[in-house]
């Protein structure tokens, strides 16, 4: 197939909360694709933004068309934000590796933090298994837009929120639900986590995976120019030393595989604290 | 100059300091991985080569990231000169480079005299390696790199001993961190380089006014793409005033319009960089709007533009 085409762009939306809702008919792209995998969008055919941008398939909603749901963060989004229905534009994908798909008798655990939701909401979608999603965020406002959360109340088994100012569902972080409801399953095999956001709750949310020995798969972010293996600028650190690339090898990986240690200081002091203990 | 008649193929045909290339246009180190990365996108058959990511003789870990940010008409990277190593070059990178039929110029570099002579001597007498191209300006290593390449005194030194080691062709490419880029093209072809490649990034450096820290983990980086063309032309210009090595030309090249930019400033051979991040594509583009350039000035051969800009 062809990974790099022009998509023209089919409809085009606000979907409230700082989110937009763009759908590419690109059905090369919506045949092949699968959870966790993205692709590099031109905001522009200028020199300047001068690089596409990843974003993560949120959804194939037809054989023939993409969705991809984005916030508003800096200067390629804003730019987006300005493409019309009927335009066309430069779309380079499926890229990188996505999520495995669980079997039928699996549990799956997804867990979203900030706008890590869209790839999630793709898995979602595809799964056959029963499935609880776990979303946090600073408060209300900051979840996903209520449509989306829709989507996600119909696909999964259940849906926890955690919100850090108790504005909806428990007050705390996703990570503190997520332990007590792993720590309470009786069987606790059968059971994946998924899990897509911010680096401190992905280090956090392995954490507890390794300590309930739970298979975890995380989706990684970094900044990428090129998407396809080549410009090196899109590393993720490994526990047995050196880089991987999250556009070529990741942008999901194995959450054992990643040395998580390399960039964070204790994001959730009193959870690591918590889990240190456990570990004794 | 022989005007042609409208419509008749050009003739691209360079011999680069004796390697025979189908075209003018290259991929500029590590914007193309080894080949493999893009080949999806690009037959590397039409292409004039390939010059590879930079090699050194231990595998290279790299920086941590962020490693790269972009800026405008262009963007800052420090990688680290990342790579696996010359022996997994030679045995996993090249064979399948070997399949098409373009040129192949390997991109090395040390972290000491010694290194640099060392690779050298591991891609002497290996099939399918048409020159080699000598990284002396990697601003993005501490030791090494660019140390070589802003010291002339230093870049003697290193190319002459590079150049004791091998009877391939030698490229040296030259750092624009540096007051007169003549001084140090002079010293590579006394050194008995057979071409020279300009120009490797420009130090550079970017910061998040929220927080407070650089962009980059490495702090600074190398500034590539179309914001540094203007440098990276007058660069090849000079140089190819001051000395008679051929010159492959490099910085920000997007379209054939770019490319014929450098050919008439001096260069006989292009090498097509950050645009393959922004379109993989990049290097058959540049191609063929070279080409249509010249069928549309009717120009029968690239060679009669090289070095034709007309200064008053």
């Amino acid at each position: 197939m062809n990974r790099l085409s022009k998509a023209t762009v089919l409809s085009h939306k606000s979907v409230g909360r700082g989110y937009y809702r763009i759908v590419l008919n690109a059905p090369e792209i919506a045949s092949a694709a699968r959870p966790g995998q993205f692709v590099m969008l031109r905001v522009s055919e200028n020199l300047d933004p001068l690089l596409a941008r990843p974003f993560g398939i949120s959804d194939v909603p037809t054989k023939s068309s993409v969705e991809i749901l984005y916030r508003v963060v800096g200067r390629g989004t804003t730019m987006l934000t300005g493409r019309k229905a009927g335009e066309q534009l430069g779309v380079l994908g499926p890229l990188g590796r996505g999520f495995p798909l669980p079997e039928k008798n699996t549990t799956l655990v997804m867990v979203a933090g900030g706008s890590g939701f869209p790839p999630l909401h793709f898995l979602s979608r595809q799964v056959g298994c029963s499935s609880h999603l776990f979303l946090g965020s600073r408060d209300r406002a900051c979840l996903p837009p209520a449509g989306i959360l829709k989507n996600f109340r119909s696909s999964c088994t259940r849906v926890h929120i955690a919100t850090e100012d108790g504005s909806m569902g428990t007050k705390g972080m996703t990570t503190d639900i997520l332990n007590v409801f792993v720590t309470k399953l009786e069987k606790k095999f059968n059971i994946v986590l998924c899990a897509c956001g911010p680096h401190s709750m992905l280090a956090a949310v392995s954490r507890i995976a390794t300590v309930h020995a739970i298979p975890c798969y995380v989706s990684m972010e970094e900044r990428m120019a090129c998407g396809l293996g080549a410009c090196m600028g899109c590393s993720i650190p490994m526990k047995r030393g050196g880089y991987k690339r999250a556009c070529k090898e990741g942008p999901v990986f194995d959450a054992q595989e990643i040395d998580w240690s390399e960039r964070v200081a204790l994001p959730f002091p009193q959870m690591n604290k918590r889990l240190n203990t456990r570990e004794r | 100059m022989k005007k042609i008649p409208i419509k008749v193929k050009p003739n691209l045909n360079i011999n680069f300091a004796g390697i025979k290339l189908k075209n003018p246009v290259l991929t500029a180190s590590g914007t193309f991985g080894y080949g493999e990365e893009l080949a999806e996108f690009v037959d590397l058959n039409l292409l004039g080569g390939v010059i590879v990511k930079g090699i050194s003789l231990t595998p290279i870990k790299g920086n941590p990231p962020p490693r790269i940010w972009e800026t405008p008409s262009g963007m800052l990277n420090a990688i680290g000169l990342e790579n696996p190593g010359v022996d997994v070059f030679l045995t996993e990178k090249l064979p399948y480079l070997r399949k098409f039929d373009t040129a192949v110029i390997v991109n090395i570099f040390g972290y000491s005299l010694d290194e640099y002579v060392k690779v050298t001597e591991c891609l002497e007498g290996v099939q399918g390696i048409s020159a080699i191209e000598v990284n002396i300006s990697c601003p993005n290593v501490k030791a090494g790199g660019m140390a070589f390449g802003t010291d002339v005194h230093a870049t003697s030194e290193l190319l002459s001993a590079v150049r004791k080691a091998t009877n391939l062709p030698i490229i040296a490419k030259l750092s624009p961190n540096v007051t007169d880029v003549t001084e140090f093209a002079k010293a590579a072809q006394d050194a008995g380089c057979n071409g020279l490649s300009l120009i490797n990034t420009l130090l550079g450096m970017a910061i998040d006014v929220r927080c407070r820290r650089p962009r980059l983990a490495n702090c600074t980086g190398g500034l590539s793409g179309p914001a540094i063309r203007p440098i990276a032309v007058r660069m090849v210009w000079q140089a190819a005033k001051a000395v008679s090595l051929p010159i492959i030309g490099m910085g920000g090249i997007m379209t054939g319009d770019d490319a014929l930019e450098f050919i008439l400033a001096g260069a006989s051979a292009i090498a097509v960089g950050t645009a393959n991040f922004a379109n993989p594509r990049a290097t058959l583009d540049v191609l063929e709007g070279l080409e249509n350039l010249l069928i549309e000035q009717r120009v029968g051969t690239i060679q009669d533009l090289i070095g034709k800009v007309n200064v008053r």
